[in-house]
Parts: structure tokens; sequence; C-alpha cells
């Protein structure tokens, strides 16, 4: 109970934190006012629009206030898009999940199997060139994985699009691009960029589980017992090895949400990312504070969800937490 | 094996001495990489001597020669050995002050990084409690975001507060901030853990007792004992912090375009791909690869070559 109470804390903590910055940028950055009226205005009106915001309230209040209705997804409007903020970010979302979930499959349903094979094939010059690959990755900025794969399938060969979504279908407000021909063909270029680095590292940590899963004492065992080689390798060791990868997959979808920013910026892929990039250049306050806002929120749910998954499974992890929080 | 080398059984004295140029000379990725990075650094250092024409004279730029390709002869006679950019640069040349600009920013966030890191970790491994509580915590909360999304809302932050000119000013600073603030934890955690086992040591004790002042033990006693690793994080994280900048320069959030940086410059030829003038975003986007692969080589053999759980 102390290890998830502490853990709430930091929760908190981290929203609060969040809410403070993205109030001090909604208040303080620019005059909420001159945004709101025309050039016009007189001293007047401007007093009479600066009272009825509520802006000479004391500043406590002020943020009270903003964070209640930053509670019921109000954000003001956004400057650029002359639309409410919250409205923009949920048409944004469904593009950019789409686009992660798609992206994590490719790397996980590509990652595992390598790992696997080159770990059990740890001789083979395949294997060999498959790692070296892999390092590889690692040293390729995301962006220009993106540039290389327009140049050759969008400007080269013609194959594929180079931005956009392509056709999007409409189902009560969430738009998807998986049921449409260009749609699917516009998917293909984003998410295999943003897939390459997933795919390296889970490969490598396939790989890496599954050597230390096939020294343990109950493959030998195993082994002993004159288990066929098929058996022992993808009943027993594959199984034992997932637990770990797939947590470590979970755990990389945040990371795989940061990176969809540089992904959505290379395709002009009509998501958060983009919207938020779009943001930070044209000083759009009211949305640049949301997406603060949201941001924190988003992380801190997963992590909570993670830390106390983890808890549970694992008792040793409790008293862990335990003896830091009294220490 | 060389027996003057390694058999001889005697410890060296200073873990820099021959054991490891040994590793080192029989390491050939070691050695090959660690050739291209000194090369580069030296490349950058020397960009105003090296670089056949001078990046930020506009001048020497002539918009007749925009984006010509590799090896074009430009109006005046001049060979473009890497072709031109949409102003009529010489890439060769923006490349290697691009270089300058990436590496700069990439050693000075790294520094930064490292100094505040190896602080904050020193106090909070030192004298534990409250200090030390708050300090890992606010790591742990950090740990849990990942570094690009950090950098990227610092500056984005900043840049949203600030005027327009001042931005513009201050944008190599803020980024260098920015990139610094979202590395230092792994330091912090990694020294905090180091003098929590040395703070119990005899030569701590000794100095203690002999009256030597906390923040000279500090500084001249503990800290050189926890100075190996912190070297190996950040020659690893050197490759990811030139990543970083360049990403953030080429989402249009980091270095100005008007200043070249290896990102930068491959945010410029991103927009003429479509053209097909290809070379304005692959050379400073290959000149990227090639600098952060063999950073980050290099960085894999020292920490594996300082490890002494890998070398039995």
């Amino acid at each position: 109970m102390g290890f998830l109470i502490s853990r709430l804390g930091q929760t908190i903590l981290v929203l609060f934190v969040a809410a403070f910055v993205s109030f001090a940028l909604f208040r303080y950055v620019g005059d909420p006012v001159n945004n709101m009226v025309g050039q016009a205005a007189s001293l007047a009106d401007r007093e009479a629009m600066r009272q009825a915001l509520g802006l000479d309230d004391p500043t406590l209040l002020q943020f009270g206030r903003f964070v209640g209705q930053a509670v019921q997804g109000d954000f003001g409007i956004s400057y650029r898009f002359g639309q409410p903020v919250a409205q923009l970010l949920a048409e944004r979302f469904p593009a950019t999940l789409e686009l992660s979930i798609v992206a994590m499959i490719i790397a996980t349903g590509l990652g595992i199997p390598l790992g696997v094979w080159t770990a059990l094939h740890r001789g083979s010059w395949i294997a060999q060139a498959l790692l070296t690959l892999s390092l590889i990755g690692v040293a390729l900025p995301t962006f220009l994985i993106g540039i290389v794969l327009i140049l050759v399938f969008s400007v080269w060969l013609g194959w594929l699009p180079s931005f956009g979504r392509g056709e999007v279908v409409s189902i009560g407000g969430w738009t998807t691009g998986l049921l449409t021909w260009t749609g699917i063909k516009a998917l293909i270029l984003p998410s295999i960029t943003l897939g390459v680095f997933q795919l390296t590292l889970i490969m490598r940590l396939a790989r890496a589980e599954m050597l230390e899963i096939m020294r343990s004492d109950f493959i030998r065992f195993a082994k002993a017992r004159g288990l066929r080689r098929r058996t022992i390798e993808y009943g027993h060791a594959l199984r034992n090895t997932l637990v770990p990868v797939v947590t470590i997959v979970g755990l990389q979808f945040g990371n795989v949400f940061a990176f969809s920013i540089i992904v959505e910026t290379v395709f002009q892929w009509p998501g958060l990312g983009l919207l938020i990039i779009q943001a930070i250049q044209f000083a759009d306050v009211p949305l640049l504070a949301a997406y603060l806002v949201l941001i924190a929120f988003c992380f801190a749910v997963i992590n909570l969800a993670v830390d106390v998954l983890y808890a549970w499974i694992d008792p040793r992890v409790r008293a862990a937490g335990m003896g830091r929080s009294a220490a | 094996m060389s027996t003057t080398d390694r058999s001889n059984g005697m410890i060296p004295s200073r873990w820099w001495d021959s054991d490891i140029l040994y590793r080192f000379r029989r390491s050939p990725v070691a050695v090959v990489s660690g050739i291209v990075t000194i090369a580069l650094i030296a490349a950058a250092i020397g960009a105003d001597v090296i670089a056949p024409f001078d990046a930020f004279d506009p001048a020497t730029a002539n918009v007749i020669d925009a984006r010509l390709p590799p090896g074009s002869e430009g109006i005046y006679g001049d060979i473009y050995l890497l072709g031109t950019d949409p102003q009529g640069r010489d890439m060769l040349s923006a490349m290697i002050y691009g270089l300058q600009t990436s590496l700069v920013v990439g050693l000075s966030s790294i520094a930064l990084a490292a100094f505040v890191g190896v602080l904050l970790g020193l106090l909070a491994g030192y004298f534990g409690g409250m200090l030390d509580a708050l300090i890992m915590r606010i790591a742990d909360v950090q740990l849990s975001f990942p570094a690009i999304l950090i950098a990227l809302l610092i500056d984005g932050v900043t840049r949203t507060a600030l005027s327009r000119e001042t931005h513009e000013r201050l944008a190599v600073p803020i980024l260098i901030a920015a990139i610094a603030a979202s590395f230092w934890v792994q330091y912090a955690r990694t020294v905090r853990s180091l003098v929590l086992t040395e703070r119990g040591r005899e030569y701590v004790l000794a100095a203690k007792v002999t009256g030597v002042s906390t923040t000279r033990i500090l500084a001249s006693h503990i800290l050189p004992n926890v100075l190996g690793p912190v070297l190996v994080i950040a020659t690893i994280n050197l490759a990811l912090a030139i990543l970083t900048e360049a990403t953030l320069s080429f989402l249009g959030v980091g270095i100005p375009s008007t200043q070249p940086s290896l990102g930068s410059l491959v945010r410029i030829g991103n927009e003429f791909i479509f053209s097909g003038d290809w070379w304005i975003s692959a050379c400073p986007g290959a000149l990227l690869v090639i600098l952060s692969l063999s950073v980050n080589l290099f960085g894999d053999w020292l920490r594996d070559a300082l490890n002494p759980k890998l070398n039995a």
C-alpha cells in the first residue's frame, strides 16, 4: 500500500508541475486579451474583457480555474486554427495512434522472430550480418530513414505516396486509413520509418533473452530428457523469452509516441506530432499548453499502470518500493 | 598474446596505461571508429582552413550556382565537389561548418549534463536523506519521459515564451540546455551509486578524521574515483546528443536554418528531394550517420574495455 501511495503522489506531482508550466505559458506569454480582441478595441473594452476573463483575480484563483477547465477538457481556442483546442487534439489523435500501433506491430512481428533466429543460429553469417545491421540501425536517425525511404519509394520508384494519410473513413468520429487502399499505401512508409528503431531494439533484446534461456538448467534437462530440438527451442525456450520482451514492448510505447513527432513531420502525417511542431513554430500557446498537460497525463498514467502491474506480478518490487519510501 | 603488455601480472597504476592502449590496438573496430571520430573533430576545428568556401560569407554563395549536382562547375569556374544548396552555397563547406555546430552543441550539452549530473549525484550519494530522496525522485520521474520529448518541450516552451529576436540570438545556448536537461539523469544515478560505496571507504574516513572539509573530500577525494564510468557514459551519450541536436534542428525547433548544422542542412534539402536534388539532404545526412556511428562504436568499445566483467 505504501508503495502505491508514494507512486500515486509522484504521479500527482508530475501532473501538477505540467499544469503549472502550462498555466504560466497560457497566462503570461503574450497578452490573452490582445489575442482575443482586435486592434480597434478601446481601452475600456479591454478592461471589461480583462474583468470578464477573471485576469485580475489572484494568481492562485486563476490557476485553480485553469485546472478546473483543463479537467473538463477546456483549453481555450487555438490561435492559429481558431478552433477549440480539445476538438483539434481529438481530431488528430486517431492518426497518431494508428501509426504507432502499426509501427509496433511491424517491429514486434519482425523483431521477435529475427531475434530468436539469430540466437539459435549464432555462428551463421546471416545472423552476424543482421546483428551488424541492427547496430547501424541504432546510429541512424529516424528522420533520415524517412527521407531515404521517400527518396527511393516515392521520388525514384514512384510506388508509394510520401505525405498525408490518403483517403480516410470516419467511423463514429474516429477516422481510420486502414479501410481504403490509398490509406494503407500511405501508412506503409511512415510506419516502417517509425518501426525500424524499435525493430532493432526488440531484435537484440529477444536475442539476448533467448541466449540466456538456452543456457539455463531447465533447457539442459530438457535436452537430457531427449526432447526434440524444435520442442525445446520453440516450446520451452521461446515461451520464457517472451515475458520480458513483451514487457519492454509495452514500455516502449511511450517512446514510439515521442518519435511519431519526427515521423509525422517527415511525412506530413496529420497527427498530434505534426500539430505540436506547428504549434511550437507558430507560438500557438493554448495548443502547446494543452499538449503539455495531455502528454504529462498520458505518461503519468502509463507509468503508474506499469508500476502497479509490476508490483502485482513481482512481490520483490513491492518490498523494495516500501523500503525506499521508509528510508 | 604479447608478454610485455599483459602477462607480467602488474596492475597498471592508471587505467589509461598500457592495458587500454593494448586493447585499442587489438580491436579494428575501435581503431577505425577512433580514427574517423578524431578526423571529424579535427575537420570541425579546422573548418576555416579546410572548407573550400566560407559558409557564413554571403559573397561566396552565388544564386546562379544554386542546386548544382556534385562535381559541377560554377559560373566562375569553382568546382563544387558535393554540389550546392538552394542558395548556391558549396555543400562540402556548409557540411564542414555544420559538423562544427553539431559537435559543439553535442559536446557542450554532454559536458553540461555531466557537470549537473555528477554534482547532483555526489550530493545525493554523500549526504543522503531528504536531498537524496528529492534528487532521485526527480530523476525517476524524468526517466519515465523520452529524452527527445523533454528536449523538444523545453525548447518549445522557451521558444514560445521568448520573443522571436531573443530566441534567435539564444537558440544555441537554449538548445544545449534543453539537451543537457534531458541527459543528466544517467550521470546522477551512476555517480550516486558509486559514491554510496566510496563514502564508507577508509580513505574517506581518514580524510574526515584529519579534518578535511566536506567540499574537499567530495571534489578531490571521491570525484576522481567516480570519473571512469562518467567518461564512458559521456562517450556513448555524445552520439545520442548529436542525433538529438540533428533531429531537433531538422524539425525546425533547434538551430535556426540560417546557421548550418547537420540537421538544419538536411531540413533545407528535404524540400528539394521531390525535384530530384537528393544530394542537398543526402550528403549532410550521410556525414551525420558516419559521425554518430563512429562515436557510438568507439563508446561501445570503451565501455567493454573498461568493464572488467566482460574482459574475463
